[in-house]
């Protein structure tokens, strides 16, 4: 069954990395969730692949890209990156951090 | 108003610092300095957001227990029904906004499972004569899918009523067609045209701008879509009244005390109640943001409504 959604998540991001950034071979983005579920505890924990079929930025509703060194959703656009915490994405605006320039200025969340 | 967004956003954005703060605060309309109510408080809109994320914040631990307390086990038949009234079949996309702990999306995870059983039943029924070809087919298929393509996406904004939710649904064994988003109901982040089913339980209360709510709602659902909201409402018949507001005021707020050792959120609780709309204005604001067939049905005397629109 992981294998399964291994492939299912791999066909998805693929995806979501088309929408978000010019194409530049989807082959090369290719983050394997399925890592993550193995090694567990050592790494926060991935994103479900099928809900990144359906979020967007909140901001300007364009598909995000999963970023996996860094566990967040990026929307390439706007330069900024939603974290997720325990498997749950955060889409509150303000806690995004903006990575257009330098590392996080203020990393604060609100909820 | 994506639209609208995005200009001030990359303006802003070429800014340093908080900029993101900003944009924020813009794209709710210099909402910070607008006044509005919590409780029986007049406050401006960001201390009512930021009051009532410390009391969810404080009570999402007890929730479900003061839930059971308040309201004497009776919410439970009031998402039942619910669900009854959304009948989904298999297949169905759900969008549980303001769902922290996962009270509707369990009891949607149910229905369909049970519809998928009696659907399965009767597949099975009609195919008793099958041949032998036909059943070696049948092993080939995908596999069982008990769940048949569903999925409930339980959106919230407050992190401890997600976790409280998430912790649930691993003790009661959840875990297919569940997703959990941390996120504003008034801005969310999904796409348009995404959800067959949204629905609001006892949520649309503590959402400071309703109207933006209720269009974002229209927004993410398919045409077809059904709009659903569970909430507190108005008693007409004044003895029920009268009796509702004693219980209301008087023991509820002990019980948060007793119970979850917080009286204010639940003195906040009760106010917010008493200043939601009434039935009638709420289906008002529904059919504003562009809802067709918009129908409430009182649920124990109007004590809690069922408001139901439908994308169309």
């Amino acid at each position: 069954m992981l294998r399964g959604g291994g492939r299912g998540a791999a066909a998805v991001l693929r995806r979501a990395a088309a929408g978000g950034r010019a194409a530049s071979g989807g082959h090369g983005q290719q983050p394997d969730p399925e890592q993550g579920h193995g090694q567990g505890s050592a790494r926060p924990q991935p994103l479900e692949p099928s809900l990144l079929s359906f979020l967007v930025c909140p901001l300007s509703k364009r598909p995000l890209r999963y970023e996996e060194a860094t566990n967040e959703l990026i929307n390439e656009e706007l330069g900024i990156a939603y974290p997720i915490i325990d498997g749950i994405p955060n889409m509150i605006p303000e806690a995004a951090r903006m990575i257009r320039k330098k590392p996080p200025a203020e990393d604060s969340k609100q909820a | 108003m994506a639209a609208a967004a995005l200009c001030p956003c990359q303006a802003v954005l070429a800014r340093r610092g908080g900029a993101l703060r900003a944009l924020c605060g813009s794209v709710r309309g210099l909402a910070a300095g607008t006044q509005t109510h919590f409780g029986f408080q007049s406050v401006t809109e960001e201390e009512r957001r930021e009051k009532i994320n410390q009391v969810f914040e404080s009570v999402a631990k007890k929730y479900d227990v003061m839930n059971d307390s308040m309201t004497l086990g009776i919410h439970r038949v009031w998402k039942d029904i619910l669900v009854h009234k959304m009948n989904p079949c298999p297949g169905t996309l759900l969008l549980d906004v303001a769902g922290g702990t996962g009270d509707i999306a369990f009891r949607f995870i149910n229905y369909i499972r049970s519809a998928r059983e009696r659907q399965l039943q009767r597949k099975l029924r009609q195919h008793q004569n099958l041949s032998w070809q036909e059943i070696s087919e049948s092993y080939q298929e995908e596999q069982f899918k008990p769940l048949g393509d569903s999925q409930v996406v339980v959106c919230d904004i407050n992190k401890e009523m997600l976790k409280v939710g998430k912790q649930k649904a691993q003790y009661l064994g959840y875990s297919e067609g569940l997703s959990w988003v941390l996120g504003n109901a008034e801005e969310l982040p999904f796409d348009d045209d995404k959800f067959d089913v949204y629905t609001i339980a006892f949520g649309i209360r503590n959402v400071t701008r309703m109207d933006l709510a209720l269009q974002e709602a229209y927004r993410v659902l398919k045409p077809g879509g059904r709009f659903l909201c569970l909430e507190f409402s108005h008693v007409s018949n004044p003895i029920i009244s009268r009796l509702y507001d004693l219980y209301s005021f008087q023991v509820i707020p002990v019980l948060g005390e007793v119970i979850a050792g917080d009286w204010k959120s639940y003195q906040y609780l009760v106010e917010s109640i008493r200043r939601f709309p009434p039935q009638e204005e709420l289906k008002a604001m529904i059919e504003d943001a562009g809802f067709f067939k918009v129908d409430y049905q009182n649920l124990n005397s109007g004590i809690v409504a069922i408001h139901s629109g439908f994308k169309l």
